[in-house]
């Protein structure tokens, strides 16, 4: 048991039910942003031991999963100024509803799992279980190509936590590279919101539907 | 130094973002050139890597990287042709690209770390992304889109499954570093359990990359939207880099004991695949999504024949080297096609044998290929994937492969003969200069030559790779 860790993991889990519940997206953004610091410092609480490599890493990976993808994407929506909602398929309140329904259910499921990985925080492995697929529930439930990426993000963030136990061990040019790919990734993903939204004015995605068989 | 062979590309890739057209395409010739020499030189003299806690030369990995040298040279003295005749407006993006994802092509082929391979693959996609949208239309953009956002998100998936398989060193207490071949020395301490986890993650996330169905949706529409050079290189090699990912993996797999977990997950994958291909080969009608499709079939082949093992696995390996040469054929020649009748539709085109003569005979000769006729090497290795699955029992997935197989090909060769002799009153607007078409040819000659005498040096790789999936015969 390990209470600041937990205490800290506690908020990802209420960002999750935040970011359900929002409806528009600069909001989502900062609820995003606000979920990429707090998944980075993890590993600076949980109380490894830090080298000084280790330490100056997480800073990097703070500055980038808190502050450059979010703000990426956020001058991404500024310079198309698209309509700013989210266009749910499922209805606000019945995310939240289920994004309750999820983190009760990654508790349940995580105490099968057992691993001397996971020992350090009773919540590490829910939250973690809890961000992949409420990144998923994001992918899949709005249909704005924006939540989209923010989802994709979310299901990273997820990924994350899970390797954070095997940071330890990591090399961290290996884990630089990782973070080097999502960033890339979210900027190509940022490029291609911008043209689609300069081709079809606008970035719902059913208008992308031209394509079949 | 073994490192240099995708750094090379990386640097000529960076610099043809700054070049005009002029120096650009020589510049793509040039290091299409030095990259087939590199990749020789490594071939014969197998050096050590300078960083070889994450790169290792590995059989499965060598092959891999001489079919994308080959590939990529000839495609590229292809592509100097069609950028001539075609109107790309930022062909300094295109080059650059191209070059790019032949360096991150070459990385996933050398990588050992598990990490580093995921790496490899992620950027693979990002350095081929904009490859697909150099016609900027808005088909184009959904293609990409589609493309870019469905394999990040599988190969988040995979990224999942590697770190799982951490999890089950961490589990298991071993320490070793976490690379393929240090995990498949290791691999019966591993615990089972995350293993399994993690390989199954790894074989969505990755298998989402090779096209396997159900998560193959991204796949025709990128390969036709893309300009057929691109196409060629998608479906010739980058595939089979996913593949490789998924390769190394069953390899732990086996290692460890757990051939029984993976293999049939790994045939049912493929014949998902080729029983989805088949479906929409059928009733196919834009002659580039109808390579595709074909592609997905490929694939699912010779993921089948990988959970067979066996002879099915020497079988899968071969399918691999050839479907690679031949779809790639193909997809230079659809871009003529695409060039002279300016359009995708099947029914549009037709009357190929008199209208464009040259292509027919690289178009003809391809589709027998990939058909799987004798004597070519699909057919062999089909042969090869079908009697290992009868040797090892599998009645049912072997029925449904045959039955599938017979579809594609009737599929194909019905859409075959449309384009080449249905009469067709359509102006062609392509003069059919040699390097538009004897690239083709060489690709096919290769796949021919490589039936009847495979080097021994290669015939070597071919068995070492295969070993540890086959048991020997």
């Amino acid at each position: 048991m390990n209470i600041p860790v937990d205490m800290t993991l506690s908020l990802v889990l209420l960002s999750v039910l935040f970011s359900f519940g929002s409806s528009r997206l600069p909001g989502l953004i900062k609820v995003l942003a606000f979920q990429g610091i707090v998944v980075s410092i993890v590993p600076l609480i949980i109380g490894h031991d830090m080298t000084t490599g280790g330490v100056l890493f997480t800073f990097v990976t703070l500055a980038i999963r808190g502050i450059v993808i979010p703000l990426c994407i956020y001058i991404a929506i500024k310079k198309v100024a698209i309509r700013r909602e989210v266009e749910p398929i499922v209805g606000y309140h019945a995310s939240v509803l289920a994004g309750l329904g999820l983190i009760v259910a990654a508790m349940a499921v995580s105490h099968r799992f057992n691993a001397p990985s996971f020992s350090a925080s009773v919540l590490l492995l829910p939250t973690a279980i809890a961000l992949l697929v409420a990144g998923m529930f994001l992918l899949m439930a709005r249909r704005n190509a924006i939540a989209m990426v923010l989802g994709y993000i979310m299901m990273e963030n997820g990924i994350y936590l899970v390797g954070t136990t095997f940071s330890v061990r990591a090399l961290h040019i290996v884990e630089f590279g990782i973070l080097l790919d999502v960033l890339a990734g979210v900027m190509i993903m940022a490029v291609i919101l911008q043209n689609i939204k300069q081709t079809f004015d606008d970035v719902d995605t059913a208008l992308l539907r031209t394509l079949k068989e | 130094m073994v490192e240099i062979v995708f750094l090379a590309p990386f640097i000529t890739g960076v610099i043809a973002f700054f070049l005009p057209r002029t120096l650009g395409r020589p510049l793509l010739v040039f290091t299409g050139a030095l990259h087939l020499l590199l990749s020789v030189l490594l071939w014969i003299r197998q050096p050590e890597p300078l960083f070889n806690a994450y790169f290792a030369i590995t059989p499965e990995g060598m092959l891999s990287l001489l079919v994308i040298s080959l590939l990529f040279f000839l495609i590229s003295i292809y592509t100097i042709g069609y950028l001539k005749v075609s109107d790309i407006r930022s062909e300094h993006i295109f080059t650059g690209s191209m070059l790019l994802f032949l360096s991150t092509m070459t990385m996933v082929t050398l990588s050992d770390h598990i990490m580093v391979m995921w790496i490899a693959i992620e950027a693979t996609t990002l350095a081929s992304a904009p490859l697909i949208y150099t016609h900027r239309s808005s088909v184009s953009l959904e293609a990409t889109w589609k493309y870019v956002l469905i394999c990040s998100v599988g190969i988040a998936m995979a990224l999942l499954g590697s770190v799982l398989i951490t999890i089950s060193m961490d589990v298991g207490g071993v320490d070793a570093p976490v690379s393929f071949s240090a995990l498949t020395a290791v691999a019966a301490r591993l615990d089972p359990m995350w293993l399994k986890a993690g390989f199954a993650f790894i074989l969505v996330g990755y298998g989402t990359k090779m096209g396997l169905a159900p998560m193959h949706t991204w796949l025709p529409d990128a390969h036709s939207e893309a300009p057929s050079p691109a196409s060629a290189l998608l479906s010739g090699v980058l595939l089979n880099c996913a593949y490789l990912g998924i390769f190394k993996t069953h390899n732990i797999m086996l290692a460890a004991g757990l051939e029984d977990f993976s293999g049939p997950i790994l045939m049912g994958f493929g014949l998902i695949s080729i029983l989805a291909a088949g479906t929409f080969i059928l009733k196919q009608t834009e002659y580039k999504r109808l390579l595709a499709y074909s592609s997905i079939e490929n694939m699912g082949i010779i993921a089948f024949g990988t959970g067979v093992g066996g002879l099915g696995a020497y079988g899968a390996m071969l399918c691999l080297i050839h479907h690679s040469l031949i779809k790639s054929s193909l997809f230079l020649t659809s871009g003529n096609i695409l060039l002279g009748y300016g359009t995708r539709l099947i029914e549009q085109t037709g009357n190929l044998v008199n209208q464009m003569p040259r292509t027919f005979i690289a178009f003809f000769g391809g589709f027998a290929a990939i058909a799987g006729l004798p004597p070519f090497g699909l057919f062999i290795g089909e042969l090869f994937v079908i009697i290992g699955a009868f040797k090892t029992g599998h009645y049912i997935g072997v029925t449904v492969l045959i039955v599938s197989l017979c579809a594609v090909f009737a599929g194909f060769a019905n859409q075959a003969m449309k384009i080449s002799f249905a009469p067709s009153e359509a102006t062609i607007g392509l003069a059919e200069k040699s390097n538009l078409v004897w690239p083709q040819y060489v690709l096919l000659l290769t796949s021919l030559v490589l039936c009847f005498w495979i080097p021994d040096s290669l015939y070597r790789t071919i068995m070492t790779a295969v070993t540890s999936v086959s048991g020997g015969f």
